[in-house]
């Protein structure tokens, strides 16, 4: 057996059973699902009736709870189920919940929560303030050790194939940290600027706020950090962009300047290896340069983001094309990473195709990048395919003068593979479509392209990939006249650098490992588009990212894991746990990007414009923090211990126990369900709970103030019973500690605030108990007001005042109306439910009240319907701290008999 | 799930939610001296029962001070650290 009793719940109850059976000798597992034990009784302001300070008399308590020899404490942690065994002891099932910080190293200094850039309400003071997603629960928390307040991954970081935090830099931008920004980004990949602009943001198409108005707008945020970052820092860093490791000795080679292979050596580069990456044209980038058209993507951007690499000593050699991947290993490199994209145009292979006039789209693009574009004033151009590339070449050849420019494609606009953003621009522009046509030849004359002749197309069946197949329409011949055709049917990797060296897989790809990105020859990896196909920017980037990690690995001898930034992100949470975090959302115009489309456009330059610092600033203020935590990663630089440990995950383990007690406490009444009251419709009516936060000497404002505007309150009002001996709201019990807990604040006010009023509305008063209703006449002789009668409502006059209409029953018997600054509920105690889910295959007994039933309480208190299951405090009924002691004191003599005896038996059973 | 009105109380989540960008708008209108949070609500043009909570999560990590009330209106001036606390 691993424990004689589990304990469920750390508030007072549990913290006084598991102290009182652990002094008795026995091993207790205490199990709480906060981060601190102390329940709600160390949140208090005082005690009634002795008004001690609750701090002071809990404190002591939860200290030797936590220090106890027999005691083990799991916080932060959830009892998932628990069941009978045949021979009377227990299994239960604790989970451990990540709290993301290492509680060994964790000093409680506070410093994550100081720098954390997401706010959320602070339950631990009843949501009257905000506390941070990195946070200590509480100032008296035992244990007190900062805990992250991570639901799930954003939704828009588990979308990016890159594994770039867009969750954490929307939230850097937000808190005005754009520099801090920019670092989370390149902490990814240098193309900080080139992202901004080009990717196609999966991140915005998974945001949650889609689902309300819009998405946030991501990538402009990305841009406008990156802009920033260029405009204060100049477009060449001065010194390396980034911290780098010593030099480890080590040499990578990377073949390629795409994004993948920039952003692999990038990576490589960071952690100390020598790299060096050689690229076959002239000037760098790939397809950044050399296929995006300046007017999407700027050279000077990409240069920007180049230079970050460079900066950090990463050598690029131009020009240089390579022929022999073991000589350039044997010329002194540790490791290889191909990373040369897909570089060779699929031929239409249709008569006439190399007539002059007729080119495919990348040579086209690469020309007009490279100055060497083509003069198309007053030409007409035809383009062959339906991505991106040919919308590419569409918008280009506009730009280059062409009259007339007409996209084929063989199925429907609803299948092109094109980003709908791009085909839609394409189409302002002046592009004209024409679907369900493919090529049969290129027409010619003396060797120039005239036409194209083409095939009426029908959509068949389905494909393997889903998208209905084009089928010809037999007899169905069109033409169109043109002067130069431009072939964009496809592309493939180039594989004459690898064919005989490694197997080339489907497509002319490098086969490779794809969770560790090696070929079948140990030292060569590749990344990007050389190993998938033609993909997108994000996912080179996320394949250089795995890539420079497995090289690491490879070259250290280590085993091929660990990319946790891809391959160990915790589950993404869902849109609807998100939004049903909220009761109603405010509506925001969605901010978008502006952009300059014309018929016609005949210049390059970059056709959208950035945001403004005032759009980019609230364009972050939109973000629903989905994860809670953003993962914007200031904790960990300001954290003095590097405890900070992002890839802790939840643990789970069974435990044998031989009793089980429960203390799970208890719900207090949800104020809203008494709408006439106005709680959460006025911000000056609040809670008892609310109040003693206020009055509490780690209270959330500086002294007490009404919410509504920070305004001292003057008259303040009490109405007892809220939620409590009411059928109306389904409680009718009596909840035993409204009246006094609110005579308690009472004389806490007036200390508090010597000249407030304090009245309060009651139906009568319950104070039987040693010296409780001496406490409620030291109220009425401090100055209290009682007044005897149910409020029937609560108005809101303009200026915040409440206004309680109510019915004096021991004056003239008429209704009255009184206007008070701040109105307190003395909510009343509710069952905790929770309990139900804790036994997973018999169920625990509860009352007709929903409390844990006591099936003989008057003689055999503590005792529940379920053999070695016992019950202490609240979570059997209302109880004061006092009750809720003596009723642990019980359970905990329950607990010891049921144990001796289950001891005696086995012990009779061996010597039988 | 409801759109709120603009004279209902907006859900506090949401509010919170917005401190993080509400703070260079609140140290900027706190930049000429201390206010009470009505007279910053006024400046910054948010419900005081907004600002409420975005100046007390900025006093509580240290981005605020209270000053005393010395004109004992019932309002607690706020103030930037070392701008005349």
């Amino acid at each position: 057996m691993d424990y004689d009793v589990l304990v469920i719940g750390s508030g007072i109850g549990g913290m006084e059973s598991s102290i009182k059976l652990g002094d008795m000798g026995y091993k207790v597992l205490l199990v709480e699902k906060e981060a601190s034990v102390g329940g709600r009784m160390i949140l208090l302001s005082k005690v009634f009736p002795t008004l001690d300070c609750a701090s002071c008399i809990s404190g002591p308590k939860m200290s030797s709870t936590i220090n106890h020899p027999n005691i083990t404490t799991k916080t932060y942690s959830e009892v998932t189920g628990i069941k009978r065994r045949p021979d009377g002891r227990f299994t239960a099932t604790v989970k451990e919940k990540s709290t993301f910080v290492d509680w060994a190293a964790c000093t409680g200094c506070s410093d994550c929560q100081t720098a954390c850039t997401v706010a959320v309400p602070d339950e631990f003071n009843a949501d009257l303030a905000a506390r941070r997603a990195a946070y200590i629960a509480f100032p008296q928390a035992v244990p007190k050790k900062a805990v992250l307040d991570r639901e799930g991954t954003s939704p828009c970081i588990g979308a990016c194939p890159a594994g770039i935090k867009a969750h954490g830099y929307v939230s850097l931008v937000r808190s005005g940290k754009d520099e801090e920004a920019f670092q989370l980004v390149l902490d990814a990949t240098p193309l900080v600027g080139t992202l901004g602009r080009a990717c196609y943001a999966p991140c915005e198409s998974e945001c949650t706020r889609t689902k309300l108005e819009g998405p946030v707008p991501i990538r402009l945020i990305k841009r406008f950090a990156a802009d920033q970052h260029y405009a204060a820092n100049g477009a060449t860093p001065s010194g390396p962009a980034v911290e780098v490791a010593e030099p480890n000795g080590k040499k990578v080679a990377v073949v390629g300047s795409g994004p993948a292979g920039l952003t692999a050596a990038w990576q490589l580069a960071r952690q100390g290896y020598q790299v060096k990456i050689f690229e076959k044209r002239s000037q760098p980038g790939g397809f950044l340069r050399h296929a995006i058209p300046s007017y999407r993507l700027p050279h000077e951007v990409v240069d920007a983001d180049i230079a970050n690499l460079t900066s950090i000593g990463v050598e690029i050699e131009c020009d240089a094309k390579i022929d022999d991947i073991a000589a350039l290993k044997d010329s002194g490199y540790d490791a290889v990473v191909v990373a040369t994209g897909t570089q060779n145009a699929t031929p239409m292979n249709v008569p006439n195709e190399d007539a002059a006039g007729s080119v495919n789209g990348l040579d086209f693009l690469a020309d007009v990048a490279n100055d060497n574009a083509p003069d198309l004033t007053g030409k007409r151009v035809v383009v062959v395919g339906g991505g991106n590339v040919a919308m590419d070449a569409a918008r280009v050849s506009l730009r280059l003068g062409a009259a007339d420019v007409k996209v084929v494609y063989r199925r429907t606009r609803a299948e092109m593979p094109a980003h709908h953003v791009e085909a839609d621009d394409a189409e302002a522009e002046g592009a004209q479509f024409e679907f369900l046509v493919t090529p049969l030849e290129v027409l010619a004359t003396d060797g120039q392209v005239t036409g194209v002749r083409l095939q009426k197309m029908q959509l068949g069946a389905p494909d393997a990939s889903g998208r209905r197949s084009p089928e010809p329409i037999q007899g169905s011949e069109t033409s169109v006249a043109c002067d130069m055709v431009i072939s964009t049917i496809g592309m493939s990797p180039d594989a004459t650098l690898y064919e005989n060296v490694v197997t080339v897989g489907r497509g002319k790809r490098i086969a490779v490992d794809p969770h560790t990105l090696q070929t079948e020859v140990p030292y060569l990896f590749a990344a990007g588009d050389v190993a998938t196909g033609a993909t997108d920017i994000t996912r080179a980037i996320g394949a250089g990212r795995r890539a420079a990690h497995m090289v690491d690995r490879w070259v250290n001898d280590q085993p091929m894991t660990g990319f946790t930034a891809l391959d160990d992100r915790i589950d993404t949470i869902g849109h609807d746990t998100v939004l049903s975090r909220q009761t109603a959302f405010g509506h925001r115009n969605p901010i978008k990007g502006a952009v300059d489309l014309t018929q016609l456009p005949r210049d390059f330059h970059e056709i959208e414009s950035p945001l403004t610092e005032e759009q980019a600033r609230a364009g972050a203020g939109s973000c629903l923090d989905c994860g809670v935590c953003s993962e914007c990663q200031e904790c960990v630089h300001a954290c003095p211990a590097d405890a900070i440990r992002m890839d802790k995950r939840d643990v789970e383990n069974d435990f044998e126990v031989g009793a089980v007690v429960v203390s799970t406490g208890y719900k207090l009444f949800a104020a809203d369900n008494k709408p006439e009251y106005g709680w959460g419709r006025y911000a000056n009516v609040i809670t008892g709970m609310q109040m003693d936060r206020l009055l509490a000497p780690t209270r959330p404002f500086n002294t007490v103030l009404r919410p509504g505007d920070g305004k001292v309150p003057e008259r303040i009002a009490y109405i007892s019973c809220t939620g409590s001996r009411d059928a109306q709201v389904g409680n009718p019990l009596c909840s035993k500690v409204c009246c006094m807990y609110s005579i308690k604040q009472n004389q806490l006010i007036m200390g508090a605030l010597p000249l407030a009023d304090v009245t309060m509305h009651y139906m009568d008063m319950r104070a039987a108990g040693k010296r409780y209703d001496e406490f409620y006449e030291q109220a009425k002789d401090m100055g209290a007001q009682y007044i005897r009668g149910r409020v029937s409502k609560v108005t809101e006059k303009e200026n915040g005042d409440l206004v309680l209409r109510y019915e004096d029953t021991e004056g003239t018997g008429e209704i009255v109306e009184a206007e008070y600054d701040l109105v307190v509920l003395a909510v009343g105690i509710q069952p905790n439910r929770d309990v139900e889910r804790l036994f997973t295959d018999e169920e625990l007994g509860l009352d007709e009240y929903f409390y844990v039933a006591e099936p003989s309480e008057d003689l055999d208190p503590g005792v529940t319907d379920v053999p070695g299951v016992f019950v202490a405090g609240t979570a059997s009924g209302a109880k004061d701290i006092v009750d809720t002691i003596v009723h642990a004191g019980a359970a905990v003599a329950q607990v010891a008999a049921h144990l001796e005896k289950a001891e005696q038996a086995t012990k009779a059973e061996v010597l039988a | 799930m409801t759109t709120t009105t603009q004279r209902s109380l907006r859900d506090p989540r949401e509010v919170i939610r917005e401190e993080m960008a509400m703070h260079a708008v609140i140290k900027a209108a706190l930049a000429d001296g201390p206010l009470t949070v009505p007279q910053l609500a006024e400046a910054i043009g948010h419900p005081a029962v907004e600002v409420l909570y975005w100046v007390m999560g900025m006093r509580r990590y240290g981005h605020l001070v209270e000053m005393p009330d010395e004109d004992d209106e019932g309002y607690f001036p706020y103030a930037l650290p070392g701008k005349g606390a």
